[in-house]
């Protein structure tokens, strides 16, 4: 273990660092704090000067009213419609292309593999004017279907490297006993592969969503109006029709962070995985 | 042996042969689509005139040979370096967090979830939690520098710190980022050579220096390509904060290609593709870099 | 029927020979063993023969069928990897009847075959549970009973037994040969442990390189080995090799060994040359009984309670290896006097290739 276990350390050295980890906590989650205690406040605390103060009230009144008053439901509701249409495509499709990757030797097979994975690495501006175009084309600019068909493509990317490396760790052996057998190649992928990648279609889920959950470019980019807005581009609009009228903003803030945050913490092992793939080995 | 009709053993006979690429089609038909063409597309558009709905005029390298005259792009490209370079913090202050946290302690599950925390929110909610942070008059921050020295800083209003002001708040996720990647390193360390190393008596800043790093060495590279992708990205937080300002002071070269295309500015099409495919190729620079490395990883397998 | 029958066979990866041109018969029923040093190709052949990889030239054919690029699951074969490639998320039972419910086959059969394979392999109480909760030799007994339940004409191991312990190795290996006496189909088995050869064959082919060396059963492969490569790979402790003199002499031949001692060979020579005497320690005498006795120092003594394995040096320094009594009381540093039986002693000559073996059975 590195650091030395700080068991091992003196007793006041075990206390100042028992002492350190709640003051550094509320430190480094200063801004979070402040807005999640702004958002509770009433507007007339605000109004009165008391911006750091004990709030007056608790003023749950505030969520209640950025969900009366302006359209965040319905722009909960359409994250929705894109994040998880869009989890579905990229993870089901990089199943497949992973488990293509990693099974076969076919010629093209590495280019094919870094081009996915260089794909991930460009600038969203590089895609900007021909995948608007594109969107209008098909006559799906501003509605969510366009924004989740992008989505499951430039996923299918990252996913991709995640899945072909997870499958390549699955022993080839396996593969090659059912062929064997005489187990027909859709049928490995479907009865012996697919049900061990269950973890790796766990941490994909999870991450998948958080990315396109947060996506803001995007949502700008691909929809207008109302109707097909995210919370992430509705936020921002939000923001400015209050001005200054910081415990909206901050009660709104509060619920936009929400369904990511509740999916990191029920699914924290998964998301976690996900993201340190490669940090460990090779 | 009930007959086989002819297709199916077909299909038997020379599915070794079909079926990587008809695995392969669904998802790679996609992003050709959404990814891959564009690209190409994207590189021609910059060589023409066009407002997104005309017609397209051929103007050769003109967009280029603008933005070379052009001031603001010079200003976002000088942003887009600093970006880079400050946000490389990233990787140590993840590591001093990492090894902070990494006791085993009671509760440190739970330390670790909430460091966390910041990656997992929206950047546009970042972006309005550190606009809230440094409002002048009732900001925390400005509070905090009014009480130091005397004299209030609007950070976001200040063409001198804006732009340091948006990589505070995008370092704040990205540590976070870095911070975990490390603390996935060190439950992973070799610990017979840690303590052979203890007992050849290296220990604290010796011990990190050349026993613990080379062997976090795959989370460092990892944290250094999501950082400086993360860094040659930066949209979000600019677009939220200050939208490029004031006076384009903040302007980076992702929201400067956004502007031109797509916003009050007008439509130039043409431009913005110039300008991205400047961003493309710097960033081409590192992808070429990170998959050299990955393909000598994989010859090493 | 299905002899297995090889012509010409090679195999590279890319520019890489690996497999140097293969001519084999295994007839129905043989328990044949691939043996050879690690890396010398034996398991790139045994995927050649179960379609796993491409055969690059030649041809196989299997029951008297062409299958040079015949699918792996229409070969009639079946195959057990050394990492047993059990189904990790299947029960035992799911496991051995997975390839048959996956080929088409009713529910009724594949509950009968699962259920023969289980009972024949004592696996019957453990068919709920996975791979996971069992033991090595158990994970061992499932993988056979995936192959038995296809009722192959072929069966392929590849280094069955590594994966376990000493004890449990000889125990498994009596239960595949009592196996192949049950089913009496063919089987194909490769090792790099040449007691597992000599143990379990019928036949034996002893490859180096890419390339067969001998084939023959073990008792033929211990008493005739053909060159050095096999007289050094049969037998266990190794056969001992000391340089010689050889010249012809009375319609025989008489070798000159370390020390000056004289030793009357049966065979014929051309012409005087340098070779290689070759001599089994367990042929040895360490009580100085043989047609001729050589002085030496002993070295090192292993005491294996049964016999004693003594490693001598003799005149000019050559260690050679002598298998004696478990009582025999030398020890390091002493002397003793070994015995040559000229019966038992093989010749090669420069080339390595056997010139006279000392072929006990005749
Ligand atoms: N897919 C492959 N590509 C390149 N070389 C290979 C491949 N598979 C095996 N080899 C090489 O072929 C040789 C024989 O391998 P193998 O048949 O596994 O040996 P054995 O089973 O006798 O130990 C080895 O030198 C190995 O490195
Ligand atoms: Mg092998």
């Amino acid at each position: 273990m590195f650091p030395t276990p700080i068991q091992k350390a003196s007793a006041p050295a075990r206390l100042a660092y028992q002492i350190a980890l709640p003051i550094a906590l509320v430190i480094w989650l200063f801004p979070l704090i402040g807005v999640a205690v702004t958002s509770l406040r009433p507007a007339s605390d605000l109004a009165a000067g008391n911006y750091f103060g004990m709030p007056s009230s608790i003023a749950y009144e505030n969520y209640a009213s950025v969900f009366r008053d302006s359209p965040i439901g319905w722009y909960i509701l359409n994250s929705f419609k894109v994040t998880i249409p869009t989890v579905i495509g990229a993870v089901g499709l990089s199943c497949l292309t992973g488990f293509a990757l990693a099974v076969y030797g076919f010629r093209a097979n590495l280019w094919v593999f870094f081009a996915f994975v260089a794909g991930n690495f460009i600038p969203f501006q590089i895609l900007m004017v021909p995948v608007r175009e594109l969107t209008l084309k098909a006559g799906l600019y501003d509605t969510t279907l366009g924004l989740v068909l992008f989505h499951v493509a430039f996923q299918t990317g990252f996913c991709t490297l995640f899945m072909r490396n997870f499958i390549k760790g699955l022993p080839f052996a396996l593969i090659e006993s059912a062929r064997v057998e005489g187990v027909s190649e859709w049928q490995i992928f479907r009865h012996i592969v697919l049900p061990l990648m269950r973890p790796a279609i766990a941490a994909l889920s999870v991450l998948v969503f958080t990315f396109v959950w947060n996506d803001y470019f995007w949502a700008t980019v691909l929809v207008q109006g109302q109707h097909a807005m995210p919370v992430t581009a509705g936020l921002y609009a939000l923001n400015g029709q209050w001005v200054a009228a910081w415990h909206l903003v901050s009660a709104g803030s509060i619920i936009a962070a929400l369904p990511p945050v509740l999916m990191f913490f029920l699914m924290q092992r998964h998301f976690i995985a996900g993201l340190t793939l490669g940090a460990t080995k090779g | 042996m009930p007959h086989d009709p002819q297709p199916a053993r077909f299909w038997k006979r020379n599915q070794m042969k079909i079926a990587p690429y008809a695995f392969l089609a669904p998802g790679a038909v996609m992003f050709l689509i959404y990814v891959l063409i564009p690209i190409v597309q994207s590189i021609w558009i910059s060589f023409q005139d066009w407002d997104g709905l005309g017609p397209k005029t051929w103007v050769g390298l003109a967009n280029y040979v603008e933005l070379m005259d052009d001031d603001t792009f010079y200003v976002a490209l000088k942003n887009n370096l600093l970006w880079l370079g400050l946000y490389l913090l990233a990787i140590p202050m993840g590591l001093a967090a990492a090894l902070f946290l990494n006791q085993n302690v009671w509760g440190i599950r739970l330390y670790k979830s909430l460091f966390f925390f910041p990656f997992v929110i929206s950047q546009v909610v970042v972006g309005l939690m550190f606009t809230w942070f440094y409002a002048p008059d009732f900001g925390l921050f400005s509070q905090l520098i009014k009480w130091l020295t005397g004299s209030e800083v609007a950070i976001l209003a200040d063409e001198r710190y804006v732009t340091y002001g948006i990589i505070a708040a995008g370092l704040w996720p990205q540590t976070a980022y870095c911070m975990i990647l490390y603390l996935t390193g060190l439950n992973n360390l070799n610990f017979e050579q840690i303590e052979a190393a203890r007992m050849d008596n290296a220990r604290g800043w010796r011990l990190l220096r050349h026993v613990i790093l080379p062997q976090l060495a795959p989370a460092t590279f990892i944290a250094m390509v999501v950082t400086v992708i993360g860094a040659l990205r930066s949209f979000d937080l600019v677009s939220i904060m200050t939208a490029g300002g004031p006076y384009g002071s903040s302007q980076v070269l992702s929201y400067f290609m956004y502007e031109q295309a797509l916003s009050e500015y007008g439509y130039r099409m043409g431009y913005g593709a110039a300008i991205a495919v400047v961003l493309f190729l710097i960033m081409m620079v590192f992808i070429t870099l990170f998959i050299m490395r990955m393909i000598a990883q994989e010859r090493n397998r | 029927m299905a002899e297995v029958s090889l012509s010409n066979v090679k195999k590279d990866f890319g520019a890489i020979s690996i497999i140097k041109g293969i001519d084999l018969e295994i007839k129905d029923g043989e328990f044949c063993v691939f043996v050879g040093p690690s890396g010398c190709g034996k398991s790139t052949l045994l995927r050649m023969i179960a379609g796993l990889e491409d055969i690059s030239q030649g041809a196989l054919r299997i029951g008297g069928r062409d299958m040079t690029r015949v699918g792996p699951s229409d070969r009639g074969v079946a195959m057990v990897f050394q990492s047993y490639a059990l189904y990790p998320h299947m029960t035992v039972g799911e496991n051995i009847g997975f390839g048959l419910r996956m080929t088409g086959h009713d529910k009724a059969e594949i509950a009968k075959r699962t259920a023969a394979a289980a009972k024949m392999l004592q696996l019957e109480p453990l068919l709920a549970r996975k791979p996971g909760q069992l033991s090595g030799g158990q994970r061992q007994r499932v993988a056979i009973g995936r192959a038995i339940v296809r009722n192959p004409e072929v069966f392929l191991f590849d280094e069955p037994l590594s994966n376990l312990d000493a004890s449990l190795r000889v125990q498994m290996r009596g239960e595949i040969s009592r196996l192949h006496q049950d089913l009496g189909a063919t089987m194909i088995y490769v090792t790099h442990d040449q007691v597992e050869a000599m143990t379990m064959a019928d036949k034996i082919v002893v490859l180096s390189a890419g390339r067969i060396e001998q084939v023959g059963s073990p008792l033929e492969l211990y008493h005739r080995p053909k060159n050095l490569f096999v007289a050094g790979f049969i037998g266990s402790p190794k056969m001992n090799f000391i340089a010689v003199d050889a010249r012809p002499h009375d319609g025989g031949i008489e070798v000159t060994l370390p020390g000056g001692a004289v030793l009357q060979l049966a065979g014929s020579l051309a012409a005087a040359a340098k070779m290689t005497l070759g001599l089994r320690p367990e042929h040895a005498s360490a009580t100085g009984a043989g047609d001729a006795v050589l002085p030496a120092k002993v070295h090192l003594a292993e005491h294996l309670g049964s016999e004693t394995l003594f490693f001598v040096g003799l005149a000019d320094g050559t260690e050679i290896a002598v298998k004696a009594d478990g009582l025999a009381p030398e020890r390091p540093g002493d002397s003793m006097q070994i015995g040559f039986p000229a019966r038992a002693c093989h010749l090669f000559n420069a080339d390595g290739q056997a010139v006279l073996n000392g072929d006990l059975t005749r």
